[in-house]
């Protein structure tokens, strides 16, 4: 088959019917890169091509289930592709029961890096397949990982922990990457899956996790304040306002969150949270003698353009109580942005802001790429939050 | 005339590497682990958090705050930090300079600076809260009762922010003023820590030769304790310079071969394409020497031959770093300067598609002038490590191209089995890039694919945008933030400042002495060039070089000499 060049944006296009075609392909592509590049060199001496790189820090592989969510997967390849060229294989499973297919298209693009004179050259591979082969997606995708790189599987909908299906794609990779605020139903079946994944020494990454930054960052940042920082102690009440705009209430950020706070502050769950009627959830930790009451409450997710998903976080409210000395702290979604206040004995003594990052996915993988190693206080959170919905 | 201080309070007692405490208010304590955490208790919270170290607020008191270096550097740095969130909103900064300004005025004249030299755009929203914390005090470098309204008005700044009593005081100024603004600082008590914490940051230079660095540290530390002392060189703030430690202590292949057994010899390259760019004045005072070789120069090649420090802690690692330094001979003989100094000048020439003039056509510069603007030389590091390892350095203006790296070059294999090739392979070599394309790159031998076996030299090089594909902060960011965190890791103690002009001053008063007898229409005698380097400079002592090259046939010479080439930068 021949390579079609977009020469504008040197860009390659091929196609294949099989995984030898497939890596034939690609070095077909890569040995025509190289050529161009000699020949560049040979007739301008003063090429601005100084060096044709494949530059790839990790191999990528994304399991999407969904038409949609490949084509989601696909645009926020494309848009990371700069910041961490990778070789990037999204896999489309089809129906396991109709004919056995494979389909790849196979896609490379060379950058110019502003900063130096050398491209920077990346690959996606877009793969359909159909039949039984969807149940064997670890032996279609392993013959196409680079060597000695680190692979990271992105699973963008809910995984089917527990599967052998995703053991042999989890025993693959190197990091996992998934959203528990995407997980099916309340969310609770989810986190407990992860945790087992945790559990069987792989490293995760969790985008949801990730959303729940800057919320953990302005309640830390309120803490830095001498006079709040020893009234952390006398935490009485947590109290999390979560998004329900359908009939769903998903509690996994929640979970997570308190989890959070649980792990740090050294509480013990002493009742996990029961739903305690009209949605809420009610539960409670122990600290030495102490009980820190805890409550999930479902708000309405307002309206516009940025309505946050179902789970959302939308306020956390900390009551503490020390002595005389009385303390709220709270963190609350405002439009685009988050705003976090402390009052102590009813006078306001810190206010922090932090712009939100807009609900799409791409900053957050990005981030979650950047970091291959385990999240220690991630892991410390999750075990918590699986604790707290009642599932160890 | 003696000033009449107020009582200083007793210093807080540092904890030592074994347990002991001793006051720190002398130069006897330099070799103290200090505990240097923050005094304030830790927030749990923060554990992981994307901020885990964030300095408490504070207020940046800029002297020279309408100056050049504020308005480049200094102040897009400090929004940069506040922009990434990783400072405190509560944290303000306080321009200090002669010119009547009012805040509104010094906010205009920052807004322009920012937006002008910040890496990234500025943000009206950002902008905004950011400014609110911007404030303007004029004084005169010199005049107590200026520093004791300096001292009310960050009382109140305290009071209006929340800034807690931490200020870090930044010598943005000519060196000329530092003595005297410490000095009055110590007058009127801002040196104190009471409530919070005060450090001073200079910048270089740090004097102009051993005495009289050896000067402002006294007059800097007859106010400061040398924890509160952060002496800027930029240089240490950039990645590449920062993961030279990584890279040597954070990997375990490199360091077994990192000694004289392995290594056959080091180059350290610090070329800069630009002439002197309108600071004629400041060069004529200062030369190659004092800019780049004192202090730059000699900080890479601490780096690259410092032992393993027993913890990645400020004066552990200034320790192992200081011990260089001094391993290197500051016996410079009047022979030993001829045979492994070469001092260069630039002439008229071409610099990349433009004609440039030479340096004694340049403004403000004397039209008989024997500074140097280019320096390399060779020197030895006299330890178990090193011994017998020579290291060339370089440094010059108006080279061919900007480019500074490290280059590690490694003995050849004890035996040439593939001598018979086409091509000879060249020995091992690692080189660090630091600008531009900050990366490293190792050069190995390969088998050209072919009937036969020809070997050739290839490299792996690994660059720093293409591997992380994000912006590096700037260096003053990087180091600003250290300074308000109290991590005094990257900046340089007083007895390094003192052990780096120990090797440079008595190369320059040879230069002087030189000078001096040229001047009086002396040559040196044949005896004195003999075998010296002296037979390319005309025995002046002093190498002529067209600018856009690579200095002068004499620098060739210094490493011919020994059977070695300058590498192709």
């Amino acid at each position: 088959m021949p390579l079609a060049r977009e020469a504008a944006t040197t860009r390659w296009h091929a196609r294949a019917s099989s995984i030898s075609e497939t890596v034939g392909q690609l070095t077909r592509i890569w040995g025509t890169a190289a050529e161009e590049e000699a020949t560049a060199e040979a007739d301008d001496a003063s090429s601005r091509i100084k060096g044709r790189m494949r530059t790839s820090v990790l191999t990528l592989v994304v399991i999407a289930l969904r038409p949609e969510t490949a084509e989601r997967a696909m645009s926020i390849v494309n848009a990371l592709a700069s910041r961490h060229p990778s070789r990037a294989i999204v896999v489309s499973p089809g129906d396991p029961d109709g004919p056995t297919t494979f389909d790849a298209h196979i896609y490379a693009a060379c950058h110019l890096s502003p900063t130096s004179h050398a491209e920077v050259c990346t690959e996606e591979i877009f793969l359909k397949t159909g039949g039984e082969l969807s149940q064997h997606l670890s032996t279609v995708i392993a013959p196409l990982l680079i060597h000695d790189l680190p692979v990271v599987l992105w699973w963008p909908d809910d995984p089917p922990f527990g599967s052998k299906h995703y053991r042999d794609l989890a025993d693959m990779c190197d990091t996992l990457l998934v959203d528990s605020g995407s997980f099916r139903d309340d969310g609770r079946h989810g986190l407990k899956g992860l945790l087992e994944t945790v559990a069987a020494g792989h490293a995760v990454n969790d985008i949801g996790w990730a959303r729940l930054g800057l919320w953990r960052e302005l309640l830390a940042s309120l803490f830095d304040h001498p006079l709040l920082i020893a009234e952390l102690p006398g935490v009485r009440h947590l109290r999390l306002d979560v998004a329900r705009p359908g009939t769903t209430m998903r509690i996994s950020k929640a979970a997570c969150f308190g989890g959070w706070l649980a792990a740090l502050l050294g509480w013990t769950v002493s009742r996990p949270v029961r739903e305690t009627g009209g949605d809420r959830f009610a539960g409670e930790f122990r600290v030495g003698r102490r009980t820190v009451t805890v409550e999930f409450r479902p708000v309405g997710a307002g309206s516009g353009p940025n309505v946050p998903g179902t789970g959302s976080l939308m306020r956390v409210d900390l009551e503490l109580m020390r002595g005389r000395a009385q303390t709220r702290a709270r963190v609350t979604r405002q439009a685009d942005h988050l705003l976090a206040t402390a009052d102590w004995n009813g006078a306001q003594v810190a206010r922090r802001a932090g712009r939100l990052e807009p609900f799409e996915e791409t900053p957050f993988l990005a981030e979650a790429l950047d970091r291959t190693m385990q999240d220690r206080v991630f892991q410390m959170a999750l075990d918590k939050a699986v604790e707290l919905v009642g599932q160890k | 005339m003696t000033a009449t201080r107020p009582a200083r309070p007793k210093p807080a007692p540092s904890r030592t590497a074994v347990g002991t405490t001793r006051a720190t208010k002398s130069r006897d304590a330099l070799h103290i682990y200090r505990d240097e955490s923050e005094a304030r208790p830790d927030n749990p919270l923060r554990t992981g958090t994307r901020l885990e170290r964030i300095p408490a607020p504070c207020i940046v008191v800029i002297f020279g705050a309408t100056g050049d270096l504020a308005q480049r550097k200094i102040l897009p740095a400090i929004y940069n930090l506040r922009r990434a969130g990783l400072l405190p909103p509560e944290s303000a900064v306080l321009g200090f300079s002669r010119r009547p300004l009012s805040d509104d005025a010094y906010r205009e004249l920052c807004r322009k600076a920012v937006a002008e030299h910040s890496r990234v755009k500025l943000e009206d929203g950002i902008w905004d809260d950011f400014v609110e914390g911007v404030h303007y005090q004029q004084g005169e470098f010199g005049d107590p009762p200026d520093f004791r309204g300096l001292e009310e008005r960050l009382e109140q700044i305290d009071d209006e922010r929340g800034t807690h009593g931490n200020r870090l005081y930044y010598l943005a100024t000519p060196p000329a003023a530092y003595t005297d603004i410490v000095a009055n600082l110590g007058k009127v008590g801002l040196d104190r820590q009471r409530e919070g914490w005060a450090r001073v940051v200079i910048e270089k230079p740090f004097g102009h030769d051993l005495e009289s660095a050896r000067q402002l540290n006294d007059a800097v530390m007859r106010v400061f304790d040398e924890s509160q002392v952060y002496r800027i060189d930029h240089y240490l703030g950039k990645e590449t310079v920062r993961n030279l430690l990584v890279f040597r202590f954070g990997n375990g292949i490199f360091e077994p071969l990192w000694n004289r057994r392995y290594v056959d010899h080091v180059q350290i390259t610090v070329g800069e394409d630009l002439g002197i760019e309108g600071r004629g004045e400041f060069y004529e005072q200062a030369g190659a020497s004092r800019d780049i070789l004192q202090n730059h120069m000699l900080q890479l090649l601490s780096l690259v031959c410092m032992e393993p420090p027993i913890a990645f802690e400020a004066d552990a690692l200034r320790d192992e770093k200081v011990r260089v330094l001094r391993a290197i001979d500051p016996r410079w003989t009047e022979a030993r300067v001829r045979a492994q100094v070469v001092r260069g000048q630039y002439q008229a020439g071409w610099s990349a598609d433009h004609k440039v003039p030479g340096y004694r056509e340049e403004p403000e510069i004397a039209p008989a002038s024997r500074v140097e603007t280019f320096v390399a030389l060779k020197l030895e590091v006299q330890n178990w490590r090193w011994a017998d390892v020579p290291f060339y350095l370089r440094t010059g203006k108006r080279l061919p191209k900007r480019a500074s790296e490290i280059a590690i070059q490694f003995k050849q294999p004890p035996l040439m089995l593939f001598r018979d090739g086409t091509t000879n392979p060249e020995p091992n070599l690692l080189a660090m890039r630091i600008q531009p394309d900050e990366g490293i790159l190792l050069r190995f031998a390969a088998k050209v694919p072919e009937l036969g076996l020809d070997v050739r030299s290839v490299n792996m090089d690994f660059t720093y945008g293409s591997s992380f594909m994000r912006d590096a902060p700037e260096a003053y960011e990087t180091l600003l933030l250290d300074a308000m965190l109290g991590d005094a890791s990257l900046f340089t103690r007083a007895d390094e400042v003192e052990a780096a002009w120990s090797i440079v001053s008595p190369i320059i008063e040879t230069w002087r002495e030189w000078d001096r007898e040229v001047e009086a229409g002396e040559q040196p005698t044949k005896e004195e060039r003999a075998g010296t380097l002296a037979d390319v400079d005309g025995g002046e002592g002093i190498c002529f070089y067209e600018a856009g090259t690579w200095g002068p046939e004499a620098a060739d010479k210094l490493i011919e000499h020994d059977g070695r080439r300058w590498r192709r930068v």
